[in-house]
């Protein structure tokens, strides 16, 4: 729902609404990576938030051996609140480390092809 | 109808992953751009910091990140614009309550606002910060992750800047431009408690929120007012303290240049103006990367800010003592070191010279 401020008539500015299909912004050569990223981090968020029900799920069965479910769905939590911050942080850093690029372990690296080395020479 | 904890903990995650951005992979970036620079080869342009770093695969993340951390904390499932929609009865009703009479808010449903202002949803915020009755609510809670390592101390910005002015002088008059939901404000209101403080904005849901915090704080020096900051409506010679937080850069170079020429007005003879923005860079890198925030960020004036000559300009407006300096966000920031991702805050600040030096720029 969109409520907009009480503006009169004469100073009342049309304009598209907040979900009008937009142009998106490019970053890597193939918008496909773009999206693609999209869709890892709305997933990664989504697995975060079950990570964190997960674990108050848990916290609740321990405490008082059974689920309040009131409880689980009113608890709120600060984001700003660093103490509360350290589970969310590892999960951030594991997700998103990755695009280092990093190589964990030695061993061949680069990109690897085998379309035209061959044929190449034998052109030759 | 999504829960308080869900939208807590997937918020709590995008500003992990911000902070992440903000540090390692920041200087991750820096680390790739120094090497393929070479010792003491970086470049002293923008468009030859974009030759070497836009193909960098790392830069490609880091600058989707940057646009979509912003989108996804704003918009979609768990965003801040849902959450309070969903919440609008509640937050409505306490705005309506605290703000419907009170004496230090003054709105005008007639003030025009340039298109400008209304086509582009700044900060990827959808609707923006002026066209919703909630969005001065989503609005303050966006910003206070808007700079993720300084969490809490974001506040502590706006203090030490009212610190900073303090120490030029005590104000008896104040006029914060582009208020907003009083952020920048209330410091001067806590500093500087026998001055007369007036906050002016164009969008109405923010300086109903502003309103609202000086309701709870019952402040009696303070008024806010629908207006735009380049037609105040003040008499002149109104105030001997002008200043601004964070408008420069949202205001296109004719609005910025009609900004300073109303300050000017509106300033007694001695008067200060001072403002923070973004303005210093360090190098080219530093430039390039706020260059590019803009674009993420939706902010399209900040380029034309940053390239804009501050000191002629406001010489040819008449001001005096112009200084431009960085300015620290926090105890122990050090300007030139690439430790983590900052804006360039800037403290940008001149007086109108007295009456008979005025007079004189008149002839």
């Amino acid at each position: 729902m969109f409520m907009p401020v009480s503006r009169t008539a004469s100073a009342r500015t049309p304009r598209a609404k907040p979900d009008a299909p937009r142009v998106e912004q490019v970053f890597f050569d193939d918008p496909a990576i773009d999206r693609l990223m999209g869709v890892v981090m709305a997933l990664a968020t989504e697995h975060y938030v079950l990570r964190d029900r997960l674990r108050a799920l848990e916290e609740q069965l321990a405490a008082a051996g059974h689920v309040d479910m009131a409880r689980l769905a009113d608890r709120a939590e600060d984001p700003e609140d660093v103490t509360d911050h350290s589970d969310a942080a590892e999960f951030a850093e594991e997700l998103l480390r990755p695009l280092l690029g990093l190589q964990q372990a030695a061993g061949a690296s680069g990109r690897f092809s085998l379309k035209s080395r061959g044929r190449g020479r034998r052109r030759r | 109808m999504m829960d308080q904890r869900s939208f807590s903990a997937a918020q709590r995650f995008l500003l992990s992953s911000k902070r992440y951005w903000t540090t390692t992979l920041y200087r991750e970036l820096c680390e790739e751009y120094r090497a393929r620079c070479g010792p003491g080869r970086e470049p002293k342009s923008v468009t030859q910091v974009a030759e070497i770093v836009e193909d960098l695969t790392l830069y490609r993340y880091f600058a989707w990140l940057e646009r979509h951390l912003q989108r996804m904390k704003y918009s979609g499932r768990y965003g801040l614009v849902r959450y309070y929609d969903q919440h609008r009865d509640q937050y409505a009703a306490t705005l309506e309550a605290d703000t419907k009479a009170a004496p230090m808010l003054e709105l005008n449903p007639n003030l025009k606002l340039p298109s400008y202002y209304t086509s582009v949803d700044i900060h990827c915020h959808p609707g923006g910060v002026w066209s919703d009755e909630l969005a001065g609510f989503v609005y303050e809670h966006g910003a206070r992750t808007t700079t993720p390592l300084l969490g809490r101390a974001h506040e502590d910005l706006h203090t030490r800047f009212a610190d900073h002015i303090a120490t030029q002088g005590t104000p008896d008059s104040i006029l914060d431009m582009g208020c907003g939901f009083g952020k920048s404000t209330r410091p001067f209101v806590a500093r500087f408690g026998d001055a007369q403080i007036e906050g002016v904005d164009r969008s109405e849901p923010c300086l109903r929120v502003a309103a609202q915090h000086a309701h709870d704080r019952t402040a009696n020096n303070l008024q806010y007012r629908q207006r735009n900051a380049e037609e105040s409506g003040y008499d002149d010679a109104s105030f001997d303290l002008v200043t601004s937080t964070m408008l420069l850069h949202e205001l296109p170079v004719k609005d910025m240049n009609a900004v300073f020429e109303e300050a000017y007005r509106v300033l007694e003879p001695g008067g200060r103006m001072v403002h923070l923005d973004f303005y210093h860079f360090p190098d080219a890198f530093a430039r390039f990367l706020h260059y590019g925030h803009g674009r993420r960020n939706n902010e399209p004036f900040m380029q034309p800010l940053a390239e804009l000559d501050l000191p002629r300009t406001l010489r040819k407006k008449g001001f005096a003592n112009i200084e431009i300096a960085p300015f620290r966000e926090s105890e122990g920031v050090d300007l030139d070191a690439r430790e983590a991702w900052r804006f360039p805050w800037t403290v940008i600040s001149a007086t109108k010279p007295k009456q008979r030096k005025a007079a004189r720029l008149r002839q």
